[in-house]
């Protein structure tokens, strides 16, 4: 929210024709220019901002500092390209724009496209950097475009000379994929020396990349409150609608032979949905670790799901051995003790292996089964309280 | 310039300390380390391992308003004996100054300060010249050695505030 007057000096020499920042350079330039101006706009009403060309017919000041943005993107429009930038001169002139500003409190701020090479010398540019820095005035420096031999150097030296308490930055874009504009916003240049980012920066960076954003939902809640507001409601409703689930699956541990595989699968399918909301990677694999470890009895069922799916179909004896092993294995002590009591219920028990299908309750390996689940639910009781006398 | 004086203080004038307005207060081509309080706020003038100091080069440029109208008396300016400043330019009532444009109008006023002066003693001014001082303006151009760092440890000025119209006097004679 720094109350803050900035010059751009735009590139707009031979070099800019090139290509290989998409769709040209000197478009690259333009959006970047559209972009800081707003976002300067943004953080303080009372920032002003103008525009200057380096190159063709030499320095020339399209706007003086203004906060009228449209007069700003209008006066991007047909800039012609060619001729060589004269960096000095357009500084010095930019220095000139901004000792004229209107309102005195503004801080003077020079934002400098450094997009071909630099013919000027090193000691001309330490100079100029001296003379800024007595005047109080910071730079900023996109170097992008020609890799030129000395010309990162001699960007540097300028930046050292001119630096005062880090209030001026450079930044280096080399030529790829992402957009000029996109790469300038996560630097220094946008969010104003650490400030945090403003509203502006965030929202743009959350609907140009799509990605890492403060918000939520990828929404800006200022740009578009009731999508926001949407999101999140529907959000809350699904965590709830899974809580509830998530309860009724631990109720429910036994009657999940049948259908425990499918509604653990199913359970972690809305779940992982949610996190693809999620914006970070490591961040949904994180929650799901947590989830894993809260809902301990549903996860080790889904670990062994294809197991017990398939076994669901082939073997209802051998499901129901592996629901019983897993139950022992679990941790949470209260499931289990849920879990055991179900299975002790030896009436319980028998409906539902009768409405399996294939499972004929007179069957003698069946009884046999259902005796020996019994002892076990007996065993484990016994266990359990000596757990509780050695805690 | 006027001829010395026996006493800093001439009676009737005080130090304007009270009157700077502090909001206002600018300095060019400060260090940010040692900056402009150190040289004029109460506490830390006094103290000599504060001091102001310059950062790219050996000039200052300070802009000092006040908050009323004062009339400006003397300046004394306290500095280390080689690294304290030598020609102080003095310019009233100019707002927003910098150093392109300080060869642009003549000074109100020029101090040229010897070691007496560095270690307290104040100057003199051309009181006619400041008379109705809103604003100070001081330039510090060179120091006393040709040194790359200028160094202030104090300064402080001297004069008295305007008188201000008695109000219930002028009703009175509206009344006639």
């Amino acid at each position: 929210m720094v109350l803050e007057a900035t010059m751009i000096c735009v590139d707009n020499s031979e070099w800019m024709r090139n290509g290989d920042y998409s769709p040209s350079r000197f478009q690259a330039q333009s959006d970047a220019v559209s972009l800081i101006c707003g976002a300067k706009t943004q953080s303080n009403p009372e920032n002003t901002v103008g525009v200057l060309t380096m190159a063709a017919k030499g320095v020339r000041v399209l706007a003086t500092p203004t906060s009228d943005l449209g007069k700003i993107l209008a006066c991007m429009h047909g800039l012609e390209i060619g001729g060589q930038m004269n960096l000095a001169a357009g500084i010095q002139v930019a220095q000139l724009a901004l000792k004229h500003r209107q309102n005195k409190k503004q801080q003077q701020r020079i934002i400098v496209f450094a997009g071909s090479p630099v013919k000027h010398e090193k000691k001309m540019l330490e100079l100029i950097g001296r003379k800024l820095k007595k005047n109080s005035v910071a730079l900023d420096i996109v170097n992008f475009g020609e890799e030129d031999e000395g010309k990162t150097e001699k960007l540097e030296a300028l930046l050292a000379a001119v630096n005062n308490n880090d209030s001026s930055h450079m930044v280096h874009v080399p030529p790829g994929p992402n957009a000029l504009s996109d790469v300038l916003i996560s630097t220094p240049i946008f969010t104003g020396d650490g400030e945090g980012g403003s509203g502006f920066a965030a929202a743009a960076a959350a609907a140009s990349a799509g990605g890492v954003s403060g918000y939520d939902f990828g929404v800006d809640p200022n740009l578009d409150p009731e999508l926001a507001l949407a999101l999140r409601v529907s959000m809350e409703e699904e965590r709830a609608r899974q809580e509830a689930a998530a309860k009724k699956a631990a109720e429910d541990a036994s009657k999940q032979e049948k259908g425990g595989g499918q509604h653990a699968i199913s359970q972690d399918a809305t779940m992982t949905e949610n996190k693809t909301n999620d914006l970070d990677d490591e961040s949904a694999l994180l929650q799901q670790a947590l989830a894993m470890s809260m809902d301990d009895p549903e996860v080790s069922h889904d670990v062994r799901d294809t197991d017990m799916s398939e076994a669901a179909t082939d073997d209802p004896e051998l499901a129901l051995a592996l629901q019983m092993s897993v139950a022992d294995s679990a941790k949470d002590s209260a499931s289990q003790t849920d879990v055991s009591k179900l299975l002790a219920d030896q009436s319980f028990v028998s409906s539902v292996l009768a409405s399996l299908p294939g499972v004929d309750p007179n069957d003698s390996s069946v009884k046999d089964l259902l005796a020996s689940m019994q002892s076990q639910s007996d065993k484990n009781e016994e266990e359990r309280p000596n757990e509780e006398e050695e805690k | 310039m006027s001829a010395e004086s026996a006493s800093a203080v001439h009676k009737g004038q005080v130090d304007l300390l009270d009157f700077i307005d502090w909001s206002s207060v600018e300095c060019l081509n400060q260090s940010t380390t040692h900056s402009l309080p150190n040289a004029i706020k109460q506490g830390y003038r006094e103290d000599d391992g504060l001091h102001l100091e310059s950062d790219a080069d050996e000039q200052l440029l300070l802009y000092i308003p006040f908050t009323q109208v004062i009339k400006l008396y003397s300046i004394a300016v306290k500095g280390p004996e080689d690294e304290g400043p030598k020609t102080v330019k003095l310019w009233s009532n100019k707002e927003h100054m910098g150093f392109s444009n300080v060869n642009d109008f003549p000074p109100n006023d020029v101090a040229v300060l010897s070691p007496e002066n560095l270690k307290g003693k104040p100057v003199l001014l051309k009181y006619v010249k400041f008379q109705n001082v809103r604003s100070l303006t001081i330039f510090i151009e060179d120091n006393q050695t040709e040194s790359e760092i200028t160094k202030v440890q104090k300064i402080q000025l001297y004069g008295s505030t305007v008188e201000t119209t008695d109000m219930k006097g002028l009703k009175k004679i509206e009344d006639h």
